[in-house]
């Protein structure tokens, strides 16, 4: 059984997939994983070709799209350790095509699945528990700490939907920020991070959309088990109407 | 009167009103405007009591000149009023939605001077909110009955979704509690409504610029437990709302005693089980191709308390069962108890691969803690086959697969006299 290694990096991820299914015959047959320069490590280093990852992608998208937005999600939950069934979950994925979502009984498959679907619905969660605050000069800006990288996607989902505003998102743990102006969005990373001054009205806000959160629970009705399981506690921190509980 | 004291009285007063959804649209939005509507909705808060919140739901005015029995905001309650002004609702819905809290508005209003008068006003907001404000996000609006069929056309225009509440299932209530509704002033603007959504759609296949008309449909809401019709009668009427009216929810609400009058039963507290029952019945109905007959019948007409309607049917048709994994189609697989739209989706998906096992079933993610009384697996059943049905019933009740238990059963005592 062969084993193969590699740099560590999503592009060297992506491209000793695509150079191991070129080159061997059985890819269902071999290993992946994170090279770590140990004295006694065995297997054989595939170097990283960034265009090499990129083509990979696309040809999947167009051969199995489905399965192409499965290792999108994957990848933003940046797991290690799980190079092996990622390699033969896309070998799959060429056979079958996107029929192969359905293939839960095969291990890789469902271990890659799993872990996509997780991202995938933080990704949705985000969507909507994201709180933009009013600064000072007019910009909005919107903090987080999601347990995926998602900025990514999270940022082009709000380049469609608040297009008329100037605003930011943060990751406050990967130190990431999106910004949006005037048509453009930029990716990058923010070394030291004050919190600007908020605009005047934003408390007056903040007061009246945490009013419309108590008053619009029916009192009879009081659920704190389905609201926590719906909107768990870790996402608290940013929620405007959860603040000072 | 300040704005965060009319937002918390005309909020609380449209707390009430079950639907929420946010789904079923997809609009860009305007290039230079604020929103767009996703097709799967987004919740962006959930309350204290469980609930998803999407929408800012208010009332434009909970000052009403009727009297309907189960409402808090009846003419003759002495409570609070107030009215929002359309500028006010639509800053609120502008600062709301640029924070990212909500998907849109919801807006309903207690009748003020007239049905016209009030539903002008409501369409003055939403018309304001997408042309001044090049508004893209998603709005839901009720349509007050008695209104102009104008007013009912121009709000289909502007909003995703609109809706008439049907309010109580039957005519007979509806005038004993009710009696300034009439049921042609509720069925009239819904069949309108049905037709508009239809021309709509046909014109936007000729041409994409063609006007959208409520492109998420229409849905309605009734009240459950203020009145004495039975399941069945609850359960045949949302069936031909579905089939007849085209509609793409019907809402129901436990009725929760507000204020107390005579014509009104008395509850020990709201009936949720009975609401959660008619829910599940109503999924039964929408995706699991049940019939309103083969769930309830005139004989037995009340949906059971104990078990939810697709085990309860399956309880009452052995004959039906056991349904083998690997073979069965998929409209049948979705008649096993336990067995939901996404384990068949799963269960259709994995056999083309290979046979399924029970271990592959656990593998594929399908819980079988119900359905292992109804199935065989590769010829192999999970318990012994010849079990009568009245002792599934018991392991069913008493076992470790029964629902996560309700902490209230609320029972419905009916005044004498009441039932017509
Ligand atoms: S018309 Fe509406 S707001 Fe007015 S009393 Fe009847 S249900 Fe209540």
């Amino acid at each position: 059984m062969n084993r193969y290694l590699y740099d560590g990096t999503a592009d060297g991820l992506l491209s000793s997939i695509a150079w191991i299914l070129e080159e061997e015959p059985d890819p269902e047959k071999v290993t992946l994983a994170k090279r770590m320069d140990t004295l006694f490590e065995e297997g054989f280093t595939i170097s990283t070709d960034a265009t090499l990852a990129e083509s990979l992608f696309f040809r999947l998208k167009q051969h199995a799209p489905d399965a192409a937005h499965t290792l999108y999600s994957f990848m933003l939950a940046e797991k290690e350790g799980m190079e092996t069934s990622l390699l033969h979950y896309v070998s799959l994925a060429f056979k079958h095509g996107d029929k192969v979502k359905g293939y839960l009984t095969h291990p890789a498959v469902r271990d890659i699945v799993n872990v996509a679907q997780k991202a995938g619905r933080e990704l949705h969660r985000m969507k909507g528990l994201l709180r933009f605050e009013k600064l000072q000069d007019g910009a909005y800006l919107a903090k987080m700490e999601p347990d995926y990288n998602i900025i990514h996607p999270l940022a082009y989902h709000f380049s469609s939907r608040l297009r008329a505003q100037h605003w930011f998102l943060y990751d406050v743990k990967r130190r990431m920020a999106a910004r949006w102006n005037n048509g453009t969005l930029q990716f990058g990373t923010i070394e030291q991070f004050t919190t600007p001054a908020l605009s005047e009205d934003e408390k007056k806000v903040q007061a009246l959309w945490q009013a419309f959160f108590k008053t619009i629970a029916i009192p009879d009705r009081k659920n704190p088990r389905l609201q926590k399981s719906n909107m768990p506690m870790k996402y608290w921190k940013y929620l405007v109407e959860k603040q000072g509980e | 009167m300040d704005i965060l004291e009319k937002l918390q009285i005309l909020s609380g007063a449209a707390r009430y009103d079950a639907s929420c959804a946010s789904s079923g649209s997809r609009r860009e939005g305007p290039a230079c405007g604020t929103g767009n509507t996703s097709s799967s909705g987004i919740c962006h808060s959930w309350a204290d009591d469980g609930r998803c919140i999407s929408l800012l739901k208010i009332l434009l005015s909970n000052d009403c000149i009727y009297d309907c029995a189960y409402c808090v905001n009846r003419s003759t309650n002495p409570v609070e009023r107030a009215s929002f002004t359309a500028r006010e609702v639509i800053d609120l819905t502008l600062d709301f939605y640029r924070r990212n809290y909500i998907e849109g508005l919801f807006l309903s209003s207690a009748v003020m001077q007239s049905p016209d008068q009030t539903m002008e006003r409501m369409v003055m907001v939403a018309e304001a909110l997408r042309t001044e404000e090049q508004f893209g996000g998603y709005i839901h609006m009720k349509i007050i009955p008695g209104c102009s069929r104008d007013l009912v056309r121009k709000a289909g225009l502007y909003a995703d979704r609109i809706s008439v509440n049907i309010e109580l299932p039957s005519q007979a209530s509806l005038q004993r509690l009710a009696p300034q509704k009439h049921k042609h002033a509720i069925l009239e603007p819904m069949a309108l409504i049905g037709r508009e959504i239809a021309t709509s759609l046909l014109e936007r296949k000729a041409s994409r610029r063609a006007p959208r008309f409520a492109p998420a449909g229409q849905s309605t809401q009734m009240i459950i437990g203020a009145s004495p019709e039975n399941d069945f009668q609850i359960l045949r009427l949302s069936q031909g709302l579905y089939k007849k009216m085209n509609l793409k929810r019907v809402y129901y609400s436990a009725y929760v005693p507000v204020i107390a009058d005579n014509r009104l039963p008395v509850l020990a507290a709201p009936p949720l089980l009975r609401e959660h029952r008619l829910y599940q019945a109503d999924w039964l109905l929408r995706f699991y191709g049940f019939s309103a007959e083969e769930i309830l019948s005139d004989d037995a007409p009340h949906l059971d308390e104990s078990f939810d309607p697709k085990t309860a049917w399956a309880l009452r048709h052995p004959e039906f069962f056991p349904v083998e994994i690997n073979r069965a189609d998929y409209a049948t697989l979705l008649r096993v108890p336990g067995i939901g739209v996404l384990s068949a989706k799963r269960i259709v998906a994995a056999r083309r691969f290979s046979r399924i096992t029970p271990e592959g079933l656990k593998k594929i993610g399908v819980v079988i803690k119900r359905a292992k009384y109804f199935i065989t697996c590769s010829g192999r059943s999970f318990e012994n086959p010849d079990q009568p049905p009245a002792l599934i019933r018991q392991r069913l009740l008493l076992g470790e697969s029964s629902e996560a238990p309700m902490s209230i059963l609320p029972k419905q005592l009916v005044l004498p006299g009441l039932i017509a």
